[in-house]
Parts: C-alpha cells; sequence; structure tokens
C-alpha cells in the first residue's frame, strides 16, 4: 500500500470505536474507498480492531457487498431476480458480457469496467433492471444496454 | 437442584445445567456430533433433537437440542419417541448425503437402519458437517487460527487467504476435536504440517519421541505459566521418572524401617 492509501486507512480507522464490534463498519468504508478489500487493509484491520485475522477474513468473503479483487471504476450489475430473468436479463447480461469481453465477477483489463449478476433489486416493476455505479436503469433494451454502460 | 422425568423417570439435576449433559449422565445413548465439553454449545448437527415437555403445558410437546437447552424443574423428557427418532433419522440421512464417505456418519446411521442416503449425495464432498467444533476450541485457546469462509454451499473452514495461518501453533486441537476426522496433519521425526503450515517438533531428551511444537510450547510457556523443563521429555518417559522415583522412596523408606 502507499503511502497515501495507508493515510486513507488511519482515516477510517479514526472513525470507529477500536474494538470488535466495529469490524463491519471498517470494512465497507475500506471497500467504498479502494473499491475492494486489499490484503493488507485486512491484516491492518485485523491489528487495530484487535480482531483476529481468521474472522475479518471469515466476515470478508461472507458478504457479497465486499470483494476481494481491484474491481473497475464502474461498476455494472445485473439483475437476473425472477422478474428480470422472465424479462430477458439474460439478453441483456448477453450483449454486456461480448460488449465488455468480460464475464461477470470479471473486471477489464484497464481496470474501467467490473461486470456483476445480482438477484432481485426490489425494482421488479421495471425489471429488466441493470445498475451502472449505484444509478439504477429501468426497462433496459438489449441494444441500448452497452451504450448505457460506456456513457456513464 | 431440580427435578426431571426422563423417559418416565424422575432424575436429579444441577439448575441450568445442558440437558444433552444430564441424558448421558444417565446412559441414554443420544447421537451428538458437534458437542464438546471444552467449548460452548452451539446446537450445529441437530443430531442431539430430544422431545420435551412440561405437566402444564397439558400434552402440548416441543422438539429442542438437548446440546442447548438448560434444564429446569418439571421438565418431561422423551429421548425415543418415533417422531424424535423419524427427526434424527432424517438429520443423519441428510448427513450421510453430506458425508458420504465418513465411517463415523456410516455407523451412525448403520444404527438408525439407514445404509444409504435418501437424497442427493453432495459432489466432491470433505465430509466437513459444518460443526464448527476446530474454530471454536482454536478460539477457546486464544488463537482463531481458521474459521469459515465463504458462505452456502461453497462455505468451508480454511486459514484466512487459504495460506499458512500467521496464527496457528500447531497444537492439533482442531483435528483432535473434529467429530468426522477431516482435518489431515502429518508428523515427521522433527516437524509437523497442518494447515499447510509446517512446525519444527520438540523431542523427548531421553528417549527422543515428539513431544509438542516449539510454538505451541513456547504458548503455554508465556500463557499458563507452564515450566520449560516440561516440555523436554515425553508424557511416558515422565511416568517412568516418577515411577522410578516412587521406588526409590520406598525403598528407602524400607531401608529405614529395617
Ligand atoms: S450435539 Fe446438539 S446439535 Fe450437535
Amino acid at each position: 500500500m502507499t503511502r497515501q492509501d495507508l493515510t486513507k486507512l488511519t482515516a477510517i480507522f479514526d472513525h470507529y470505536p477500536t474494538d470488535a464490534g466495529s469490524l463491519i463498519g471498517v470494512l465497507q468504508d475500506i471497500q467504498r474507498e479502494f473499491h475492494y478489500l486489499p490484503r493488507e487493509a485486512m491484516t491492518k484491520t485485523a491489528e487495530t480492531l484487535g480482531v483476529p485475522l481468521s474472522k475479518v477474513y471469515s466476515v470478508a468473503t461472507f458478504y457479497n457487498a465486499f470483494s476481494l479483487t481491484p474491481r473497475g471504476d464502474t461498476i455494472v450489475r445485473v439483475c437476473k431476480g425472477t422478474a428480470c430473468h422472465i424479462k430477458g436479463a439474460d439478453l441483456l447480461l448477453d450483449q454486456l458480457e461480448s460488449g465488455l469481453g468480460i464475464k461477470p465477477g470479471e473486471t477489464t483489463e484497464d481496470m474501467k469496467y467490473t461486470l456483476e449478476v445480482v438477484n432481485c433489486v426490489g425494482a421488479c416493476a421495471m425489471a429488466p433492471v441493470m445498475i451502472v455505479n449505484n444509478k439504477y436503469h429501468g426497462n433496459v433494451a438489449c441494444n441500448r444496454a452497452l451504450k448505457l454502460v460506456k456513457k456513464d | 437442584m431440580v427435578h426431571i422425568t426422563i423417559n418416565g423417570k424422575v432424575v436429579k439435576a444441577a439448575e441450568g445445567e445442558m440437558l444433552l449433559t444430564v441424558l448421558k449422565r444417565e446412559g441414554i445413548d443420544i447421537p451428538a456430533l458437534c458437542h464438546h465439553e471444552a467449548i460452548e454449545p452451539t446446537g450445529n448437527c441437530r443430531l442431539c433433537m430430544v422431545e420435551i415437555s412440561r405437566a402444564e403445558w397439558e400434552g402440548w410437546k416441543k422438539h429442542v437440542t438437548s446440546c442447548l437447552y438448560p434444564v429446569e424443574d418439571g421438565l418431561i423428557v422423551n429421548t425415543h419417541t418415533p417422531e424424535v427418532i423419524e427427526i434424527r433419522k432424517t438429520i443423519i440421512d441428510l448427513q450421510l448425503a453430506n458425508c458420504p464417505d465418513s465411517d463415523v456418519i456410516q455407523k451412525m446411521a448403520e444404527e438408525y437402519g439407514i445404509y444409504k442416503t435418501s437424497y442427493e449425495t453432495v459432489p466432491e464432498g470433505d465430509n466437513c458437517i459444518m460443526c464448527y467444533a476446530c474454530t471454536r476450541i482454536c478460539e477457546v485457546l486464544g488463537k482463531s487460527a481458521i474459521s469459515a469462509v465463504m458462505r452456502g454451499h461453497k462455505k468451508v473452514i480454511a486459514p484466512p487467504f487459504g495460506e499458512e495461518p500467521p496464527d496457528c501453533i500447531g497444537c492439533l486441537a482442531c483435528a483432535q476435536i473434529c467429530p468426522t476426522n477431516v482435518i489431515p496433519w502429518t508428523d515427521t521425526d522433527s516437524t509437523r504440517t497442518i494447515w499447510k503450515k509446517t512446525f519444527d517438533l520438540i523431542t523427548c531428551t531421553s528417549c527422543g519421541k515428539a513431544v509438542i511444537t516449539k510454538d505451541f510450547a513456547e504458548y503455554l510457556m508465556a500463557q499458563r505459566q507452564i515450566p520449560k523443563e516440561y516440555f523436554e521429555t515425553c508424557d511416558e518417559c515422565k511416568r517412568m521418572a516418577t515411577a522410578r522415583k516412587m521406588g526409590e522412596i520406598v525403598t528407602k523408606a524400607q531401608e529405614a524401617a529395617l
């Protein structure tokens, strides 16, 4: 980690009481800041909060909100919940996969895009739903998907 | 002191004691995999289910995991009703699907007349029943070197990052407590390997047999104030030395008496 990253990390730690109860909050902040949980950050979290490293790793791998590998600047999530599935989420995903050249869970080499599949996001009325960097797009037509992503 | 009725017999038990402990003391055979005296009960394996009721419940009853149920006065317990057996069979059947190669589960299943699971077996199962006995004992020891990683059907017990666990001291508590014996480890004359981490072993100064890993000995010296000499000889040689000393004392006493 660079000196700058370490400063960011310390700033995160300063926000929380140093005990096990802060674990998830700290990890969420790290995820937000770095777009993933760098290994060194997890080790530092364990040391700072006095939590065993195994616990930190356990929590980090349990929640889908945490990622252990670096992710792109733009995170594209395609909903594959029941409603979206019926309304053609598969086709949508196909378009994005071939357009970005990656499979769900992967990140483009230039670290620009990460593609993810999620389960129901609670917006079934506008299925199929695609979320680009936390912005929800409903009734997405296949041929529009890639454009929406690149525009963002 | 409380009084409870187990299969029609009134039994005394200490207040707050877990039901399974009482049942075991009474010599009743209840299958239980995740229970161990050294760790807090968690009710993960679900095998120790029994039926409980109370006089004032007017025939109403429920099924509970006995390892997690503190006894209370007036409890009526039935351990082998047809329903309980049916529940137990289902659980064993599921465990068998989960661990088709585990001899422990196979034996348990046979006792309940199950020779083949009626569910689809888990492909490439590792015989782990996810009872967390290993992680719990590691925590009790103050190490927490391993934990559950991932979730759902991908969940496994593993060290952080799947690498040598930095906190492991090679004590083997996890491997020994594991009810289905799935944590592998190997010893050579001078080293021990577990969770991909290799430890140096202290060997007995008189017979040369392995006594304990250096890391574990250091841990015990620091945490439990056990003197260094304690780890220099193995249990057997210690016993021999004590016997020899006793012999000397007796001979001396006899000589003095003459
Ligand atoms: S022994 Fe009670 S649930 Fe496993």
